[in-house]
């Protein structure tokens, strides 16, 4: 039998099609990688061609291959403590001038998105009860997203590499995780911690329920995306944020030719963008 | 540790019961009187094709900054023909801010404001020209450098002419020489039109 291949129209319209689904842009140079992962889908499914395959992406009422899909073409690198920066200024900054302007009761609610495989959620988890003694006095509420379900389940066993856990402290290493032979699994009280669920940000119906957040962390998923998915990423996190509610970014990342809707904050640690105070 | 869970699907819940859920409903949703609920409306209407029109009505009416801005990523997430002429309407408007976010959504409808670029490049208000030679400056098209050399060969107002030879200056190439000598040529009584010639084909010369 002929290797399945894909021919440049073909790669076009897929490409304009998951794009139109997850936000997702894939550039021309990353024709080998989008190639390979549907290649393996193709057969996977016993499809036999892109078109057999296309029309069951489309039409297939359960989207379970699409989700399939979606997984692999998603990028998941990264590791406990990335940007420390923002954690410090997190804990420095962000945190005491919330819990300072507070008027109303209940917990300080935070969203990192995209959650990978937890690293980010249970760094900024571990963060808080290492460095930040409001966690004593304050609930905290970590909810973590992805659009990747693989992912997700990898985030909520918390196990992790070498590579994963070379930047974190010796000492939180040893305090937070134990060796369980397949690699460093974070303690149960962490992985309790954090609220992992399944999220397209580019799905209105998946994001409406996500409100009333003191902080998000959407750190190097931005850049992933086109100008105009940039902006409904934008528009999203706005309507997620309380008010005053900050939005901290990755460092190759920025807000200001994206939306006009958020505020500078220039702090010692960090740059951070701020709905404001006033906003409806 | 005071680390707390919740399920955010039981906030989706309680919003979904709140209001109906069809597009006529979304486009009445778009004048209530709360502004979350007019975001809300405004990207939920992304789904619903025909929504343009009444997306645009809302538009040059709404007076909060945050939900015109859903309309327009809505609006240009739609991209049809309504959409794109509304953002057209909105060059025109007296509202600085609302002009300047029009001209950023255009500039990130390259397919769909191509075939109508010739045509405001020649709008008989020289202010609707020079917005659009302003949405030339991120547009995404082969054509930019064309329209470019057609304003500068023949735009008679030298504002028009002066914000296109500034970008030229950009992205102009050897291909436009000859439109800049000619423009130098046409205004030789306008030291700024010399000045940017110059700086324009200095740098296409040295790239």
């Amino acid at each position: 039998m002929a290797p399945i291949t894909l021919s440049h129209e073909e790669f076009l319209k897929f490409r304009e099609f998951f794009y139109r689904k997850t936000g997702i842009q894939f550039e021309d140079s990353k024709r080998y990688f989008v190639d390979k992962r549907l290649i393996e889908r193709i057969e996977a499914t016993d499809s036999g061609n892109f078109r057999n395959y296309f029309i069951t992406l489309r039409f297939e009422t359960s989207g379970q291959e699409l989700q399939t899909l979606t997984n692999l073409m998603t990028v998941n690198e990264t590791y406990f403590f990335r940007e420390e920066y923002q954690f410090k200024c997190l804990v420095s900054s962000i945190l005491p001038e919330i819990t300072a302007l507070r008027k109303k009761q209940g917990p300080i609610r935070i969203w990192s998105v995209p959650s990978s495989s937890g690293e980010e959620p249970y760094s900024i988890a571990m963060y808080l009860l290492e460095y930040w003694p409001g966690i004593n006095l304050w609930d905290v509420e970590i909810i973590s997203s992805d659009i990747d379900t693989k992912i997700i389940a990898q985030a909520r066993r918390g196990i992790y590499s070498d590579r994963s856990i070379q930047h974190l402290p010796k000492n939180l290493l040893e305090k937070y995780f134990h060796y369980n032979g397949e690699g460093y699994q974070i303690c149960d009280d962490l992985r309790q911690a954090v609220e992992f669920t399944k999220v397209n940000l580019m799905k209105p119906s998946d994001v409406r329920g996500y409100r009333e957040f003191d902080i998000i962390f959407c750190r190097n998923l931005l850049i992933y995306f086109d100008d105009l998915s940039r902006r409904q990423a934008a528009d999203t996190f706005y309507d997620a944020l309380n008010p005053g509610g900050f939005l901290c970014l990755g460092h190759s990342e920025s807000m200001s030719r994206v939306s006009s809707l958020y505020q500078v904050r220039k702090f010692s640690d960090a740059v951070i963008y701020q709905k404001s105070m006033e906003a409806q | 540790m005071a680390f707390i869970k919740k399920q955010p699907e039981k906030v989706i819940e309680q919003c979904e019961r709140k209001r109906e859920r069809n597009c006529a409903s979304f486009e009445l949703q778009l004048s209530d009187p709360n502004p979350t609920a007019r975001r809300w409306a405004a990207r939920d209407l992304a789904d619903c094709l025909d929504s343009s029109a009444a997306l645009v009505a809302q538009l040059l009416r709404e007076q909060n900054s945050s939900v015109r801005e859903i309309i327009l990523t809505t609006l240009t997430k739609l991209g049809d023909e309504v959409a794109v002429a509304g953002l057209v309407n909105c060059l025109r408007s007296e509202d600085a801010a609302l002009r300047n976010e029009a001209i950023e959504a255009m500039k990130m409808l390259p397919d769909e404001v191509a075939p109508i670029m010739s045509q405001l490049l020649q709008d008989t208000d020289s202010d609707v020209r020079i917005f659009a030679v302003n949405v030339l400056e991120s547009l995404q098209h082969e054509q930019v450098e064309e329209w470019l050399n057609e304003v500068i060969e023949h735009d008679a107002h030298v504002n028009v002419c002066a914000t296109a030879v500034d970008l030229l200056g950009e992205v102009g190439t050897s291909y436009s020489w000859e439109a800049l000598e000619n423009l130098k040529a046409r205004f030789p009584d306008e030291p700024y039109i010399s000045f940017a010639s110059d700086l324009a084909l200095k740098r296409i010369r040295g790239s």
